[in-house]
């Protein structure tokens, strides 16, 4: 790599730069798992937008509706749900790191403030399915 | 009983004669289990190779100066035990994420240049006259900066951090971490001076929170925290039209 | 060691990083059980889910509320994507994902799935009110 000259020293003095690898994150666990938390945006981005389609389809008419049933779909869908369970666990525990206020002057324990996000997390995804099973047939 | 030995393997730099970095290879006795990397570089500079460049002063975790990557990790080498890595070798590199000034000397510029950008001092906007005394705290005022305030100066997090190895404008942990110290210290009234350095597109928005930086600090300041934290507190302050109490 | 260049708070980086936020709220909260019911189980013919017969999916999507929801559930939690993907982008080396022309493209391919939402979700079931 280069070697640059640093100003205000005498010129024999050179400080080295290295570079960093691109694959900086297959060095460290940790590096890994956080890309695999950054990725999770894009399977997640795709399984919405096949629900876009999912939504555009029923507008076609009645005749010819088929609901989704291919198994090509269904393992997508499984390799889909495992990002999202990733990116939900991390980001609702991140929520305790970043989320901090008061009750009574006593700040809030940030393990109570995760175990909220979880517990939203479990009342959303309960009513959420209660409507898409209880009104169908 | 055969003496136990280690090998310790250091970077080597001399500007005025290598191109690049290379490394050098030490063997050298383990006598005492309680002997960390620090005492390792002593040895090898009083008993080996004089010529051997390194940073120390304390050599008990609070000065921050010894910082180095041991094994790929950045450690404070006063705080490695060797018997955590023997019978392997021990790898000492610089500090990642700095240019190297000599051997494992690194340069600390960059760093203290951003610790000084973000004011890291009391505020006021109307300073007390001294006949008013001092200014009062109380311990629930203190904790309420306290963690944020242990931070020792010792440039791992730096080291840890990706995004700013990737590029070195990011304002960085150590630094976000300070200023949040003084924004939550009752006695300050600058977070609005601070807030061009902190909310600058090279301030916290361009950390992704990796969280690497909290797992090496040595002192618990957790500056991701602080980092995530900052950016709620400036979007809020954003939001909200009378504006957050930090 | 660099000059540091006038500072300013940067209004944008705050806008795309709320929008971040919310939408990873949204994406953790709902997500899932979409993807669990409606991805897995009812293709299965594990449960019967709301879109395996063409008269309760288009019922259903002709409520008003219902609309409402899924235009929440597709079109914030793409703002959450556009930021983290191009973030992902400059954590693998393209520090032109951090440029402005990079932020209108991320940016504003979350607005056209948005738009293409409110398209879809008006279009395709007749408003049913009451």
């Amino acid at each position: 790599m280069n070697a640059e000259v640093e100003t205000g020293r005498p010129a024999a003095t050179r400080t080295y730069r290295r570079p960093m690898s691109a694959g900086w994150w297959t060095t460290k666990r940790h590096y890994f798992w956080y890309m695999v938390r950054e990725f999770t945006a894009l399977p997640l981005a795709l399984w919405l937008l096949w629900l876009l389609y999912e939504i555009q389809r029923a507008g076609r008419g009645a005749s010819g509706y088929y609901p989704p049933s291919s198994t090509p779909f269904v393992v997508f869908s499984a390799i889909c749900l495992l990002f999202a369970l990733y990116h939900s666990f991390t980001f609702l525990s991140l929520a305790g790191v970043i989320l901090h206020f008061k009750v009574l002057d006593k700040p809030v324990p940030s393990r109570l403030i995760v175990l909220s996000q979880f517990g939203g997390w479990l009342v959303a995804s309960v009513v959420i399915g209660a409507v898409l099973i209880g009104f169908g047939r | 009983m055969a003496e136990k030995r280690i090998t310790i393997r250091a970077t080597r730099y001399d500007p005025e004669k290598d191109k690049a970095p290379r490394l050098q290879s030490y063997d050298i006795p383990f006598t005492d289990d309680a002997m960390v990397v620090l005492d390792a570089l002593n040895y090898i500079k009083a008993h080996v190779d004089g010529s051997l460049s390194y940073r120390w002063s304390c050599r008990m975790g609070i000065c921050g100066s010894c910082g180095m990557t041991v094994n790929g990790t950045p450690k404070l080498t006063c705080a490695a035990f060797l018997r955590d890595y023997w019978p392997r070798s021990v790898t000492v590199m610089p500090l990642s994420n700095f240019p190297i000034v000599r051997d494992l000397v690194v340069d600390m510029e960059d760093f203290m240049h951003k610790l000084k950008s973000i004011k890291p001092w009391i505020i006021r906007k109307q300073e007390l006259p001294l006949g008013a005394g001092e200014h009062r705290q109380t311990m629930d005022q203190i904790d309420e900066f306290r963690q944020f305030s242990q931070c020792i100066n010792c440039m791992l997090c730096y080291a840890a951090c990706p995004v700013y190895g990737l590029d070195d404008k990011f304002l960085g942990p150590a630094a976000i971490a300070l200023a949040r110290r003084y924004n939550l210290d009752s006695r300050d009234q600058g977070v609005k001076e601070r807030l061009p350095m902190i909310a600058d597109p090279e301030g916290i928005w361009e950390c992704s929170f990796v969280g690497e930086c909290s797992v090496v600090c040595p002192k618990g300041v957790d500056p991701a925290k602080a980092i995530q934290q900052t950016k709620l507190d400036t979007t809020m302050r954003f939001v909200l039209p009378y504006g957050n109490r930090e | 060691m660099s000059e540091t260049a006038a500072r300013k708070p940067a209004l944008a980086h705050l806008i795309w990083w709320f929008m971040f936020a919310q939408g990873g709220v949204l994406a953790a909260l709902l997500i899932p059980v979409h993807i669990l019911v409606q991805g897995i189980l009812g293709p299965l013919g594990i449960v019967k889910v709301v879109d395996r017969h063409y008269d309760t999916w288009i019922s259903i999507l002709g409520n008003p509320i219902v609309k409402l929801y899924l235009l929440v559930l597709i079109s914030l939690p793409f703002f959450h994507f556009a930021h983290r993907l191009r973030y992902l982008l400059v954590d693998l080396g393209f520090p032109a994902a951090k440029s402005f022309p990079a932020q209108v493209v991320f940016y504003g391919a979350a607005i056209v799935v948005t738009l293409l939402a409110i398209y879809v979700l008006l279009t395709t079931a007749p408003l049913a009110l009451g």
